[in-house]
């Protein structure tokens, strides 16, 4: 475990070195001193009665756990668009560049299984991203809960489901870079993936389009085996408004096609001359 | 005890196309110095990444250390040195040990207490702390001997380890050979060419076209002929089928004769059949040759090969 944790860490110091996460992290202090510093509230009986967000008193009435909920809300989605987009472009060459010939090597040579290696690998890529995504989350909702009162543990869960949403791309990114050893061709695919996903939902409206049949299963085929991003996307959100969430499938099914992803990574690589 | 067996190992790419090595049987015996010699593109590499399992036979088997090649375990005792590695650049000289050690499966504790004298081994002491960006081919090739020490391996693989490095640092490399030799490690050497490193190695096997076509002790090819530079008048076709119907080896160089024979009796026999023909003799002057000749020799296929 020591041996494979040492690729984890690797990667992990590797990701750091790249200004990207250094930015977000930069980016997310940023936001969070904002609120430490911005937002005033005088707080009366669960309603505020003031508000004064960067100085400018807000006259209307909003009920308090509306307006956390909502800055939470806003964070979290950022955070599955912008952050995951970032975070994607970021790792998009830690697979390749792995693979390449002098740095594979010695790996191969140390007492590990090819299955070890590629799982630090990938482990260290989600660990990377999922410290950022909670360094965020976490130092915001301690912010906002500490000047509030008002303790929203769906926010936390949304940024389990933002990592994980994060962990199935990226699987899909390990599966194209173990294949084409190219870091801009597996994002440019993965991006694809999560564009499409909103169409697909709308399925039907295409199917109208379509000349045959046979397309129509096709994009079926497609909706049911792709990570379901804009189903992700609003069960994020569910989760921190506190809402119940009206079906879990579309997770369940994305974390299916990351096992497959991973799976098939792990076939290829096991193969795999160097 | 035989640390290194291999039976038949074959690899071919591209569907046979491409014969990166053929039908390959060697064994390395504990405590020994082996060397593997053969030009760019023989199949050297190949070799070692077959061992390691970085590349899968097409044909044949191998075992390290009494362990199949497919039991990655037999990896804790061993070092590999791979040819043009690379460390991330982003990494301390320090860092590099520190990672690449754990992931050998050596422990924090004992990797603190090694790490600075590894460094110092490799006269990299007072660059620990440097970014490996910053280092020069030679201090890479250092860093990277370095990490193939971190665990105090049984079994070293160098490929190409004098790469890069000047004579002095060859040297020093051949010291250290010798000394991790008595320690009674196994070092298994790649090279393309035969500097000091090499001459000290107990062993020697020669890889052309990914065929091994020669294996020995360095004394057996240092002492396999005598070589005489052979200066005649004129009769060069006279020598030449004199030499021919004797089985003498003859090259011809830069309007010389290099006569190869047995011995002193071998060659006065020689002398004596040349005399018959009463061709003039201008002078004879034995040939000291060096291994690196007799490499040269064999690679180009100018020498017999037995
Ligand atoms: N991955 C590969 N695909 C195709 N050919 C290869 C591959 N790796 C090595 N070769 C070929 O195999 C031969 C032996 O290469 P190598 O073992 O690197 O030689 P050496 O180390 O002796 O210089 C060369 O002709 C090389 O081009
Ligand atoms: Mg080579």
């Amino acid at each position: 475990m020591d041996r494979i944790w040492a690729i984890i860490e690797l990667t992990f110091r590797e990701s750091l070195a790249k200004r990207t996460f250094m930015a977000f992290l930069g980016i997310s202090t940023l936001v969070c001193l904002l609120f430490i510093f911005a937002l005033n509230l005088d707080i009366v009986d669960g309603m505020e009665s003031y508000i004064s967000i960067f100085g400018q008193e807000v006259n209307e009435r909003i009920y308090l756990d509306e307006l956390v909920y909502n800055i939470e809300a806003g964070i979290a989605a950022v955070l599955f668009t912008a952050g995951i987009f970032m975070a994607l472009f970021a790792t998009s060459s830690l697979i390749p560049s792995f693979l390449d010939k002098g740095s594979i090597d010695l790996m191969i040579s140390k007492p590990l299984s090819r299955f070890q290696i590629l799982m630090g690998r990938y482990l260290g890529a989600v660990a990377i991203v999922a410290f950022n995504i909670f360094y965020l989350v976490i130092f915001s909702w301690l912010i906002l809960s500490i000047k509030t009162g008002i303790w929203n543990f769906g926010f936390l869960l949304s940024g389990v489901m933002i990592v994980l949403a994060f962990a199935i791309l990226f699987a899909l990114m390990t599966f194209l870079g173990i294949i084409v050893r190219s870091g801009p061709f597996s994002l440019m695919i993965t991006y694809l993936v999560i564009f499409i996903s909103p169409w697909l939902i709308q399925r039907d409206v295409i199917y109208a389009l379509l000349s045959s049949k046979f397309y129509g299963y096709m994009l079926d085929g497609l909706y049911h085996f792709l990570p379901k991003m804009a189903e992700l996307g609003e069960i994020t959100t569910y989760l921190v408004q506190g809402n119940s969430v009206p079906s879990w499938l579309p997770l369940w099914t994305s974390v299916i096609f990351g096992i497959i992803m991973l799976t098939a990574s792990n076939i290829i690589f096991n193969r795999k001359n160097f | 005890m035989n640390v290194i067996e291999t039976h038949g190992l074959t690899k071919h790419y591209n569907k046979g196309k491409i014969k990166a090595l053929t039908n390959v049987s060697l064994t390395v015996p504990q405590g020994q110095i082996f060397s593997l010699l053969g030009p760019n593109g023989a199949g050297k590499t190949t070799l070692i990444k077959l061992l390691l399992t970085i590349v899968f036979p097409t044909s044949g088997s191998a075992k390290l250390l009494g362990k199949d090649i497919s039991d990655y375990t037999s990896h804790f005792k061993l070092g590999y040195l791979a040819e043009n590695h690379r460390f991330p650049e982003f990494l301390t000289a320090r860092q590099v040990l520190y990672y690449y050690g754990k992931m050998s499966g050596v422990e924090k504790a004992k990797l603190d207490v090694k790490i600075p004298q590894l460094l110092e081994l490799v006269n990299l002491g007072d660059w620990g702390d440097t970014k490996i960006r910053k280092f020069s081919k030679g201090m890479l090739q250092r860093m990277g001997i370095a990490q193939a020490l971190t665990n105090d391996p049984e079994l070293l693989f160098l490929d190409e380890p004098t790469d890069g490095i000047d004579p002095v640092g060859r040297r020093e490399i051949r010291d250290l050979l010798q000394e991790l030799r008595n320690q009674g490690k196994t070092i298994f050497l790649n090279s393309h060419l035969l500097s000091e490193v090499e001459r000290i190695s107990d062993s020697v096997a020669i890889l052309k076209h990914g065929e091994l076509i020669r294996q020995g002790t360095v004394e057996d090819f240092i002492s396999i002929k005598k070589q005489y530079l052979l200066q005649i008048a004129e009769g060069n076709e006279t020598l030449k089928n004199i030499c021919k119907t004797n089985e003498i080896p003859l090259i011809s160089q830069n309007g010389h004769f290099i006569v190869s024979v047995h011995d002193d009796a071998h060659l006065n026999h020689l002398i004596d059949r040349l005399r018959e023909k009463e061709i003039v003799i201008q002078g004879i002057t034995p040939r000291k040759i060096s291994l690196e000749d007799f490499f040269i020799d064999v690679i180009e296929e100018k020498a017999e090969v037995v």
